[in-house]
């Protein structure tokens, strides 16, 4: 466990799947060097297979007396989909479009699919997927060589490279399948929640370029911080699949407000909600119900009173608000250790090894 | 009356430890050992030593695929030869596959065939070598290893982590960008060949300073991998004379293995014949088990020791010690007997402390590891009995 912990909430109500922050976290971090197949961040459709495929049977995660559950590293060309390119340049010699590699998988494939009968009950909803940064990271506990490490000042979970040796069971002990193998590097990589941007100050990309405004960024620990309100003052916002065990710090506002279903004459099912509770527990856990009366108590509160500061947060007027990113609090860990720059990250930056016969001391998670 | 005479020969030879079985003879030659590759013609005038590969069974790692493949993997026999030149020792190993398996391409789910060789930095003392699965606190080892691994890219291999940069994000432009993109390249394409300290496997850590200068290769022919390693005889890390131990691992990428997925040596005796001593060394690792098995395997229940210790056919797996299925295998008698009387001497890193959190290894006094085993002082005659039982417990080998 970190001293603090940074989180997110994602308003899945607000989603509309444009892959905006798909595209932010692509040409930020993962649009070269062996991660061209990586998303870091990925919006995937629900019910659909998922990035990589049906990763929620991929094994991971630990079981409930806490012992890690053995998984499978997902396949480049069948579970995670080869990134192709077109042959543009050649349009002009009159050639025709044709992509680089065969395209025969990739995330999305099955983008607005869904479930159910078209009209009467069928639906959809996007979950935009990062790195849980977990408080009891699979991908940690997996690993035999004690290269990934979870940062004290804000439980960012970071693979060292130096010592990664592309072993992979990392990937294999992750339930979300958030980590990584480069195989240009031989080494595992994962979103690094755009950590030197939050020690500016700044949210990590995907959020601050949300255009749906869904994505709230802050301290657990900050009472003031609208992540805190959603998670802990009013339960709203859920971990996924918490029962992988593996403590997520990404919440999930749960799509409440699905359209009604319609009956076989095509008129409208008064009080009907076309995504099945079931399909919220499963990824949100019994909760769910509580979270969802709530939303809609304060949803019918603020019809009627016009109050409610739950909506407030919910409609996300200030990106000031949504985002608390204590810039000083960085500043001053930074100023502390004798770091004259940002980011301070010296473990991820530089390696463990970098002196000489640098005796690696094990790190031990109590 | 054949039988007779080579088994008076054996015990006057082991007597001399010179030709002991299951011993690594090294002869002096003139030339240069570090020009010797796997294929060179010259190996054929070295006497080679045929040494067993047991699969890892200590811990259980979390790839469902490759524990399925794995399961039951049989021990291979391998054959070592080694030379030396004064300054340099070269080391051949020639172990069995059936699969060549290279790490190549986009891939994420490709894994390659390697071999490592171990030293103990410290082996004054034939009865507390380090422990085999990558030394142990206080006793450190030095690894290289070798891997069929197409050239790759190291990130910050130099510390140098702004080479990992996009060109795009450089302020790049023309002949400067060329420069950038042909420097990343010098810098950072490598061969998959590592050096390790390490005192025990969760430490280990690569040497990257150059301060550890070493050379090996592999070449695959006819369903054998052949491996050579050369290295100084004497540098900062190690003094390599009279006898010293050695281990060898192999991996098999079919099989998905890589760290602990793999199959590998006890302590092997290694002999430079024209240099003195370690003659207690060799005596200690090729000592036939003393004890009575069938006394000891009783002793072993009696115990409890499977409560905790998994053993096929006695136990069922569990997390909560190493596995001892080819324990008898990969491990010395003088280090099964110092972990029964006082398991403190050797703690194995064991998992993750979170990976298994109610099956603990070892407690944390003050930073340092205590073992959770109690000790066990038994009598002389039971612990040799014990450690003759657990020195049965092997794989065949295929």
């Amino acid at each position: 466990m970190s001293k603090r912990q940074l989180a997110m909430v994602m308003d899945l109500n607000k989603c509309i799947g444009c892959q905006t922050c798909t595209v932010a976290c692509k040409t930020q971090w993962t649009n070269r060097n062996g991660r061209e197949y990586m998303y870091w961040n990925n919006v995937e459709t629900y019910p659909g297979t998922g990035y990589p495929k049906n990763w929620m049977e991929l094994g991971g995660g630990f079981d409930e007396s806490g012992d890690l559950q053995a998984g499978v590293v997902p396949n480049i060309e069948a579970d995670y989909g080869v990134p192709w390119d077109y042959n543009h340049d050649q349009l002009q010699f009159g050639a025709q479009l044709k992509p680089d590699v065969e395209p025969t998988w990739g995330p999305n494939w099955d983008e607005d699919e869904g479930a159910g009968d078209f009209p009467n009950d069928n639906y959809f909803f996007y979950i935009p997927r990062i790195c849980n940064h977990c408080s009891n990271p699979g991908c940690l506990s997996a690993c035999p060589r004690d290269a990934i490490f979870k940062r004290d000042q804000d439980g960012v979970v970071l693979v060292d490279l130096d010592r990664c040796q592309g072993y992979r069971y990392c990937i294999a002990g992750c339930p979300y399948k958030k980590i990584y193998f480069n195989p240009k590097i031989s080494k595992s990589e994962k979103c690094i929640l755009c950590f030197p941007r939050i020690e500016k100050g700044l949210p990590p990309a995907c959020a601050q370029q949300c255009v749906g405004r869904i994505r709230f960024v802050g301290f657990l620990d900050d009472e003031e911080g609208q992540v805190h309100k959603l998670v802990h003052k009013y339960k709203v916002a859920l971990p996924l699949r918490s029962d992988y065990g593996t403590q997520p710090n990404v919440y999930y506002v749960p799509p409440t407000e699905a359209p009604p279903k319609f009956d076989a004459e095509g008129r409208v099912i008064e009080g009907s909600n076309r995504v099945p509770m079931e399909e919220l527990e499963l990824l949100f856990g019994p909760q769910v119900h509580d979270a969802m009366k709530t939303l809609r108590a304060e949803m019918k509160k603020r019809k009627e009173t016009g109050k409610s500061e739950l909506m407030d947060i919910l409609i996300a007027y200030k990106h000031s608000d949504m985002f608390r990113l204590d810039q000083e609090y960085y500043q001053s860990i930074a100023k502390k250790e004798g770091l004259s720059l940002a980011p301070i990250d010296n473990r991820y930056m530089q390696g463990k090894n970098s002196p000489n016969k640098f005796k690696f001391k094990v790190v031990e998670y109590d | 009356m054949t039988k007779t005479t080579t088994a008076l020969l054996a015990t006057s030879l082991v007597a001399s430890t010179l030709l002991a079985d299951g011993v690594v003879l090294v002869q002096k030659t003139e030339r240069d050992v570090t020009k010797l590759t796997p294929t060179s013609k010259a190996w054929e005038y070295v006497k080679a030593t045929t040494i067993h590969l047991y699969p890892q069974t200590a811990l259980v790692m979390n790839d469902k695929r490759a524990n399925e493949l794995n399961k039951n993997t049989k021990a291979k026999e391998a054959r070592v030869k080694a030379i030396h030149d004064d300054k340099n020792i070269a080391f051949l190993l020639e172990w069995p596959d059936g699969t060549r398996s290279i790490q190549s391409g986009y891939k994420s789910d490709v894994y390659a065939d390697g071999f490592a060789v171990q030293f103990p930095v410290n082996y004054k003392d034939p009865k507390k070598l380090p422990y085999i699965g990558m030394g142990s606190d206080g006793r450190p080892v030095v690894i290289h290893l070798q891997k069929a691994v197409e050239k790759i890219y190291e990130p910050n291999g130099n510390g140098d982590v702004s080479m990992q940069q996009n060109v795009l994000s450089k302020n790049a432009f023309g002949d400067s960008a060329v420069e950038f993109v042909q420097k990343v390249g010098a810098l950072a394409v490598k061969d998959y060949q590592r050096s390790f300290v390490s005192e025990g496997f969760r430490s280990m850590t690569e040497i990257k300073d150059g301060s550890e200068k070493f050379d090996a290769d592999m070449s695959y022919s006819d369903n054998v991998w052949r491996g050579t390693l050369t290295r100084p005889l004497k540098d900062s890390y190690l003094n390599l004379k009279g006898a010293f131990p050695v281990a060898f691992a192999v991996w098999d990428g079919a099989r998905l293995n890589r760290d602990g997925q793999k199959l590998l040596s006890g302590w092997t005796a290694v002999k430079l014949v024209d240099s003195n001593g370690g003659e207690k060394l060799v005596a200690e690792l090729t000592a036939a088990a003393k004890g009575d098995p069938e006394h000891g395997k009783e002793l072993i229940e009696q115990n409890g020791c499977t409560g905790c210790h998994h053993i096929s056919g006695l136990s069922a797996a569990n997390y909560m010690a190493p596995g001892l299925d080819n324990v008898g295998g990969y491990s010395t008698s003088a280090y099964l007997r110092e972990s029964l009387v006082d398991p403190n001497a050797v703690v194995v890193p064991g998992y993750n402390r979170n990976a298994h959190p109610s099956a603990l290894w070892y407690n944390l006094d003050h930073g340092k590891r205590v073992s959770t085993m109690p000790p066990y002082p038994l009598d002389d005659k039971s612990l040799d009995d014990m450690v003759a039982y657990l020195k049965t417990l092997k794989s065949e080998v295929k």
